[in-house]
């Protein structure tokens, strides 16, 4: 391993900004979405909001919702 | 071995409350850290505590990584003024538990792999430190921690101890 990609400079940076950003994504999309849902949104309006199908959105976000006790429109 | 085992069982615990935290849906190399730098786990705390790895240096210094890799995006963000959901990050798809991310398995495999002696948590500790690439070794060569030093003071104390 050279000393360039041990360091923290070039290509460690791009592909560590890769990391942290998908990262804080998914960080902004959970809240997001539980703020959405507690407001009253629908899954239908949350998974439009975000460009994914209905399906998609109440997979990813559905289970820990309900354990944390959100509640949750069904339209 | 089975003390290892109830060692690594209790740890991976201690990180995956640590990736809940972290609002990470896997486990990755820096839970694995923070967890062994817990107080709680006594037999790594205090060596890591040695090394100036503590708990809390570890912290600062993986913030100091995410700023730096958000600051190569462009971006300026306090980490503390984004707003947190109440429920837990959701974990692997298709797992019911949290799942080991890569950069664990790789420490794993480099720390316990090819070993011929009974496995140690320094074994593991190694395993981390090992690893050229990614967060962990970012954060710790962005925190001034000599990488190096550090893998000689694991493996001199695994020579001398068996911690």
């Amino acid at each position: 391993m050279s000393s360039a990609k041990a360091g923290v400079a070039g290509s460690a940076d791009a592909l560590a900004a890769v990391v942290a950003l998908r990262r804080l994504a998914d960080q902004l999309e959970d809240t997001a979405v539980e703020q959405a849902m507690s407001s009253g949104w629908s899954w239908p309006e949350v998974a439009e909001a975000l460009g994914v199908s209905r399906q998609a959105v109440h997979k990813k976000h559905a289970k820990r919702l309900i354990a944390a006790g959100i509640p949750l429109r069904r339209r | 071995m089975i003390a290892f085992d109830a060692f690594l069982r209790t740890l991976l615990e201690h990180a995956g409350k640590e990736a809940e935290r972290d609002r990470c849906s896997t486990i990755e190399a820096q839970h694995l850290l923070l967890a062994m730098a817990s107080p709680s786990a006594t037999e790594t705390s205090e060596f890591l505590g040695s090394l100036g790895l503590d708990q809390e240096a570890l912290r600062a210094a993986l913030a100091l990584e995410l700023g730096h890799a958000l600051g190569a995006a462009g971006l300026s963000v306090d980490a503390a003024e984004l707003p947190l959901a109440q429920s837990p990050p959701r974990p692997a798809r298709g797992l019911s538990a949290r799942a080991l991310g890569t950069s664990v398995q790789h420490a794993l495999e480099r720390g316990l792999g090819t070993l011929r002696d009974t496995p140690r948590p320094a074994h593991l500790l190694l395993g981390i430190l090992q690893a050229d690439v990614g967060t962990v070794p970012r954060a710790l060569a962005l925190a001034g921690f000599d990488r190096r030093e550090l893998l000689g003071r694991v493996r001199r104390t695994l020579e001398a101890t068996g911690t």
